[in-house]
């Protein structure tokens, strides 16, 4: 593996990736429209279901139903934003062969691949402004205290890092098996369900909750959501973004480590 | 005409041309077959999705009404029986009809035009393209069908078996009828992803939840105008014997699911028309 | 017999007019404005059954819009025409089972599967009785050798065996009519002469009728004796290849090596077309002056380490008809 410029590290190329990928996600200005009007339609689908279903039935406890419309919307914003788990260029590169001369520059392919997904984000980012406004015009988002907002937002990056590894990892994976577009999407689907962005956590029968809590999909979308709506108590705060962070951690090994085999069959086997 | 009608090779009576079609389409699974198993894994992986994506989302119906029970008076099996009308039309269509779906792209590249040098009809011509096309998601269809109909405890009784078939039939023909119309679309304007992907959402948002739900207006629009809701919800309201009191229209409006997938599908098909006459210049 | 007839064919394409810039769309929302462009103006030609005929034109001639009128997929504006006795677009699927095509940059060959597959559904589509299948499967592979990759996927093949397999699916349902849109390109030397033989053994033994579009002269050359050239939406010539390179090919090329750097060539009787460093190649017209008249004048002059004659070279020919515009039997200079 190409060394990085020993004693400097150099951000420059990077950010230089991140801004290829806004441009290149500029380009997709259909993307932009449909991005934003589908957004619209499920926050408008989630408001009117989750209306009829409080119309009829107990609201659980602890989560009215301005709670449940924020979360909804909430965790759609952030599929918005953090739509990164369909990123492949890894498995691009692997696939024409373009990683082999990356491997002669001094660029550090991971990180490459951060930026780019990166890039990606911030661009989606900008639609938080557009959508948001939209958003409120179909439902009311309550406002959490300044608190459990910061929180909130360091846990929506911690959570961020972790969906990078997953997806890294299974972009790896195409080091060995060349195609990896069904199962990202089987892993985004499950991320979906398992990770309470299509249904609250907090729904799911209580002993399913606490297997789904340990997993690494909560910590992608559940946990900044539930803190967001004050499911999580700041009392709890430690223990949630601690659990982040520990997953961030097992999953950066793990994306280290594949890396490493990785480049090592290709670099062994010559592609 | 003249001496010169004698000389051409006629394509051949009706017959003939219902023969060579079905030779065809019998190609067309043959090498839809063996693509599939030239990509083992690969179609593996893809039926592992189609479990996973409509395991997902049914997942997704079962902890929602497991701690809300009723939905505007639905509940989880009825909820379980409506999802399994709605798949059963969706998968029977993509296995028969996605090549519709390519005809933008084909446009766009010029392969269009090979299909018209065919002495084939052209809307049969695009059905006909072979690609990657395995039955799973269809198989899988049929039988959560089978298991949500019982778990439903729907009546099957005479009119239930003969009348099934045909409300599919004309769920199917709903959704070729709207991706027919966006496929048409490209002959003006190239690039429909964007259409494409806005009307995918509509129908997979809107024909998970009885339309009971939604504003009167939305309601119009789902029974009038693109009519998702027969896709599904009046043909589920009918056999699960709920009451819809959607805008005075019979109880058995679900029974009228094939006719309005077949009216629907010739409107589809006239558009067809006008979008290959402008393909092809008529009237310059 | 003739079998592909056009008269006073026409084609016009009608488009909005796209004003730049924002206010250009505005506008555009409230008064449409047309252009219209004749593509193809006036066309006449008639292809007699059997012929091998070259169509040439640059890039926006009007050739391609020639050729999807011929094969049924675009609708004349106006004009008459008719291909194996019936009108292509009227009766599109009786003129595809006349017709085979072959793009050159573009295979209808299916691309995950070996290429007997795609030898199947064609012949479901064309309706090919079994025996008259498998006796030109049979014939085919003799002449392009194609059982050695018939069992390879389609998309692990090499061009040049991609190509005759094209080649092959074209012809499987025994069309009377080819249309060969740029059959040779990126071929190498060896997989461009077998498919030029394939092309003329067809043509010969079975009468098929061959149009041929291409950028390639040295196809033209080698396989057609008419060519039809187009531009800007008119025929320009047709006739025979021998009568153009006739016609046109008044000028040769004297190249000659001089042994020493002279500041000035000038040998009367011939034009300085290019000098590259030592060499030189002076064009001169036959009509005026012959070689060996020349090859004195020079000898005289300057000193050299070789001499040669070039012949027209039909590539020049037809890149000066593009330029200069086509005119018959042009005058004689005295001179």
């Amino acid at each position: 593996m190409a060394a990085l410029v020993p004693g400097r590290f150099r951000f420059a190329p990077y950010i230089e990736f991140g801004k290829k990928a806004i441009a290149r996600e500029a380009t997709y200005r259909f993307d932009v429209f449909t991005s934003i009007g589908s957004f619209a339609l499920r926050v408008y689908v989630l408001r009117m279901v989750w209306t009829a279903l409080y119309a009829r039935n107990a609201a659980p406890p602890g989560l009215p139903l301005h709670s449940i419309l924020t979360y909804s919307a909430v965790a759609l914003l952030m599929g918005l934003v953090l739509d990164v788990d369909q990123v492949s260029s890894l498995y691009e590169k692997l696939h024409d062969g373009s990683i082999i001369s990356d491997f002669m520059r001094p660029i550090s392919v991971p990180l490459y691949f951060f930026a780019d997904g990166t890039g990606e984000v911030l661009f989606h980012a900008l639609l938080i402004v557009p959508s948001l406004a939209l958003a409120l015009l179909i439902v009311h988002i309550d406002v959490p205290s300044a608190g459990a907002f910061a929180a909130f937002v360091l846990s929506l990056l911690l959570g961020y890092f972790v969906g990078f590894c997953v997806n890294f990892i299974l972009n790896c994976t195409a080091f060995w098996t060349l195609e990896i577009h069904a199962a990202q999407l089987i892993v985004t689907w499950l991320t979906d369900l398992l990770g309470g962005e299509l249904v609250p956590l907090v729904l799911f029968p209580a002993a399913l909750q606490n297997v789904l809590y340990a997993l690494p999909f909560a910590a992608m979308f559940s946990t900044p959501l539930l803190i967001y709506v004050g499911q999580i108590a700041p009392a709890r705060y430690p223990a949630a973004i601690g659990l982040q962070v520990v997953w961030l951690l097992v999953l950066g090994a793990i994306c280290t480590l594949m890396w490493r085999a990785g480049v090592r069959r290709v670099v062994v086997q010559g592609g | 005409m003249g001496p010169q009608s004698r000389s051409r090779v006629a394509v051949g009576p009706v017959s003939a041309t219902a023969r060579r079609a079905l030779a065809v389409y019998g190609q067309h699974w043959r090498i839809n077959l063996l693509t599939a198993l030239e990509y083992r894994e690969n179609f593996l992986l893809w039926a592992a999705f189609a479990v996973v994506y409509h395991g997902s989302a049914i997942a997704a119906l079962w902890v929602v009404l497991h701690a809300f029970p009723s939905m505007n008076g639905w509940d989880f099996r009825d909820m379980a029986f409506l999802y399994g009308l709605w798949m059963l039309a969706h998968a029977l269509h993509d296995t028969l009809f996605f090549g519709v779906g390519s005809v933008p792209e084909y446009v766009r590249d010029g392969e269009f035009d090979r299909l018209l040098i065919r002495p084939l009809d052209t809307l049969f011509a695009v059905i006909a393209i072979p690609g990657q096309v395995f039955p799973d998601e269809l198989i899988l269809a049929l039988a959560y069908f089978g298991a949500a109909t019982w778990y439903a405890q729907v009546r099957v009784d005479a009119l239930f078996v003969l009348c099934v078939p045909f409300v599919i039939a004309g769920g199917t023909m709903i959704e070729l009828a709207i991706n027919l119309i966006v496929a048409t679309i490209a002959f003006w304007f190239v690039r429909v992803d964007a259409i494409r992907w806005i009307v995918l959402q509509l129908e997979s948002e809107f024909t998970r939840y009885p339309i009971g739900i939604y504003s009167r207006g939305v309601r119009l629009f789902l029974t009038f105008v693109i009519p998702f809701a027969f896709m599904n919800y009046f043909p589920a309201a009918y056999f699960l014997h709920k009451s819809h009191s959607t805008f005075a229209l019979p109880a058995a409006a679900g029974l009228l699911a094939p006719l309005i997938g077949l009216a629907f599908l010739a409107v589809a098909y006239g558009f067809w028309r006008v979008g290959l006459n402008r393909y092809q210049g008529v009237g310059h | 017999m003739t079998i592909i007839e056009a008269v006073d064919l026409n084609k016009t394409f009608r488009s909005i007019v796209r004003q730049p810039g924002l206010g250009g769309a505005l506008r555009a929302l409230f008064s449409r404005e047309f252009e219209e462009k004749a593509a193809v103006r006036n066309v006449n030609f008639a292809l007699r059954q059997g012929e091998l005929v070259g169509y040439l034109g640059p890039n926006g001639a009007g050739k391609s819009t020639t050729i999807k009128m011929l094969t049924g997929i675009l609708v004349p504006t106006s004009g008459k025409i008719r291909v194996a006795g019936i009108v292509p677009h009227e009766h599109r699927r009786e003129n595809g089972q006349n017709i085979g095509v072959v793009f050159g940059q573009r295979s209808q060959l299916y691309w995950d599967l070996p290429l007997r597959e795609s030898f199947e559904l064609l012949r479901a589509i064309y309706d090919v009785p079994r025996d008259r299948y498998n006796a030109n499967l049979r014939h085919f592979n003799d002449i392009l050798d194609l059982e050695r990759f018939m069992g390879t996927p389609v998309r692990q093949l090499s061009l040049g065996e991609r190509m005759r397999g094209d080649f092959a699916a074209a012809m499987l349902h025994d069309p009377k009519i080819v249309y060969l849109d740029e059959p040779t390109i990126g071929l190498d030397v060896v997989a461009k002469e077998a498919i030029r033989e394939f092309i003329g053994t067809m043509n010969r033994e079975r009468g098929t009728t061959v149009i041929l579009t291409t950028h390639d002269l040295a196809d033209v050359e080698r396989l057609t004796r008419r060519i039809l050239l187009i531009d800007e939406g008119t025929v320009i010539y047709d006739g025979s290849l021998a009568k153009l390179r006739d016609e046109y090919g008044t000028h040769r090329t004297l190249v000659v090596t001089l042994a020493e750097t002279y500041p000035e060539i000038d040998v009367p009787g011939t034009t300085l077309d290019r000098r590259e460093g030592n060499v030189v190649h002076l064009r001169f017209d036959r009509r005026d002056v012959s070689a060996e008249a020349l090859v004195r004048r020079v000898l005289d002059t300057y000193r050299i380490t070789d001499i040669s004659l070039a012949e027209p070279d039909i590539d020049e020919i037809v890149r000066r008809i593009y330029t200069d515009g086509y005119v018959a039997a042009p005058a004689v200079v005295p001179g």
